[in-house]
């Protein structure tokens, strides 16, 4: 058997060129060009399908602060989601009556759509921030604790007895096994919520804020202009796949110990 | 590094230990450990051989304290691995069949996990680490994931986790039954010698006679529910007579009771 020091390792392949995704979307813009020409052909109104040099247009007159607004939403939101969610998953594995309790609420917060959160909170609350940050983590934060919760039960037992026989105390049983044995759930959980977060903000800020992608979209629909909705579709579509691009380079990192 | 030999593991006192679990689907009681009596002195090599679902490993679990005795008492020295459960942190170590290595860790980083538990200092932890695996024969995989290392090499990852807080008692559960003949062998040599360089009390649960008779000073034969069948000194045997033994503690199991060449 070879001699392993990290130096020897093959090293972890940090960009590869995605030449497939360029060459789609590529295709896609063609057809997208070429329909847009088309439309008055096809008996679809022509501000309905901008064309590609509409949308750059508009791209280029998006306000940044705007994006910087709904990410820092997203971002707070999700850190808070997840902090919360994981805090109860560790109570709820340490305490069975607890998560008898608590596992039929949560069921219940997931069974509620996401409008009727947005309604409640314009309802209940006056702050602008705090309806958003509200209507993410109660959508957000029983995603991240059914998926950790679970995660945690799926820790081999022979770990858990291994552990054990140790004699840690329950902090240290959290952090020695359970946090690292659930980071590969946890990194699927925050792709999913990432995914999730950037669609309830989005509905969030269209109902009931005066900043953010949200409310740009409602702005841009009120004025009928379909180039500005693109526009920022296009943004929220990039700010989700940099968010999920992070994430995976996080995750290929902290799990290289993976076969 | 050298090891330091302590004053002595503390006895271990086994009195009328019962254990009983209750079946989920029919509320009925398991008796999985029948009034044992069994006393181990310090720094003893035991064998514990028995057949399959006679109560070796809850004996085990009891052992290492997270199994409460239903009735009688286990105590190392005068305390109760269960009831003083933070009092043996550090104290009692174990040896699994599976290696149990945690995959996100190096070798290193396993063998120095019962350390960041006891709390020692964080240089104190890389150097006694780092000797024990040097001592199994893994220096050059420190920095090795258990994936990337064989079934024997994991194995003695494990047996350095185990040694490296130096414990007066070392626990090892059918640590080399799942080895190959060869590795096991050398394995169980490695054990033995560093259990005795420790000082430290090691009680071995097996099911293989040969390794039974091999390593321990002392052989106990558990038949249903932990009766204590036969508690054999091996050193009472000539070498020659290993084959009688063999088969009279095979016999003994067999028929649930002690084969008259034993008494």
């Amino acid at each position: 058997m070879t001699i392993l020091n990290d130096e020897l390792r093959e090293p972890v392949r940090n960009f590869t060129f995605p030449r497939h995704t360029l060459v789609s979307l590529l295709i896609f813009a063609a057809f997208w060009e070429v329909l847009s020409h088309l439309a008055p052909v096809l008996g679809i109104p022509p501000f309905a399908i901008p064309s590609l040099l509409k949308i750059g247009r508009s791209i280029v007159t998006i306000t940044p602060i705007d994006i910087v607004v709904t990410l820092a939403r997203v971002i707070g939101a999700l850190l808070a989601s997840f902090v919360l969610g994981l805090a109860m998953a560790m109570a709820m594995y340490r305490s069975e009556t607890l998560e008898k309790y608590l596992h039929p609420i949560v069921r219940l917060f997931m069974a509620v759509p996401v409008v009727s959160w947005i309604l409640f909170a314009v309802l209940w609350f006056p702050g602008v921030e705090f309806r958003i940050g509200f209507v993410l983590v109660v959508v957000c934060g029983p995603v991240f604790l059914i998926d950790t919760l679970d995660a945690m039960r799926s820790v081999p037992r022979e770990l858990r007895h291994m552990i054990k026989s140790f004699r840690p105390t329950t902090l240290q049983f959290f952090v020695k096994l359970m946090l690292p044995a659930i980071v590969p759930t946890i990194f699927t959980s925050w792709k999913v919520n990432i995914s999730l977060a950037i669609r309830v903000v989005t509905i969030a800020e269209l109902v009931g804020a005066v900043t953010g992608i949200g409310h740009q979209l409602s702005v841009a629909q009120e004025l009928f202009s379909v180039a500005d909705v693109f526009a920022w579709t296009i943004v929220l579509v990039a700010l989700l796949f940099m968010m999920e691009a992070i994430v995976a380079r996080v995750e290929t990192r902290l799990l290289r110990w993976r076969a | 590094m050298n090891i330091a030999v302590r004053s002595g593991p503390p006895p271990i006192e086994v009195r009328g230990l019962r254990k009983l679990f209750w079946q989920a689907t029919s509320g009925q009681a398991v008796v999985a450990i029948d009034r044992l009596d069994l006393t181990i002195a310090p720094r003893e090599v035991v064998a514990i051989v028995g057949q399959t679902g006679c109560g070796k490993s809850t004996f085990f679990d009891m052992m290492i304290g997270l199994e409460p005795p239903t009735e009688g008492t286990l105590h190392i020295g005068d305390k109760s691995p269960h009831a003083d459960f933070d009092y043996f942190r550090g104290k009692i170590a174990t040896v699994f069949q599976q290696d149990r290595l945690l995959p996100w860790r190096s070798a290193l980083d396993n063998v120095k996990l019962p350390l960041e538990l006891i709390g020692m200092h964080e240089e104190e932890q890389h150097i006694r680490a780092l000797t024990w695996l040097n001592r199994l024969g893994l220096g050059n995989f420190v920095n090795a994931y258990p994936h990337e290392l064989s079934g024997g090499m994991r194995q003695r990852v494990a047996i350095a986790r185990a040694f490296v807080v130096q414990p007066d008692i070392l626990l090892a559960d059918e640590a080399f039954g799942h080895l190959d003949e060869v590795t096991a062998a050398e394995l169980r040599e490695t054990f033995l010698a560093l259990a005795r360089e420790c000082g430290s009390t090691a009680i071995l649960i097996t099911h293989q006679l040969e390794e039974a008779i091999g390593v321990g000073d002392r052989v106990v034969v558990f038949g249903k529910s932990a009766k204590l069948l036969a508690d054999i000194r091996v050193a009472a045997w000539p070498k020659e007579k290993y084959a009688v033994l063999r088969e009279a503690i095979q016999f003994t199991l067999q028929n649930n009771q002690a084969d008259p060449r034993l008494l």
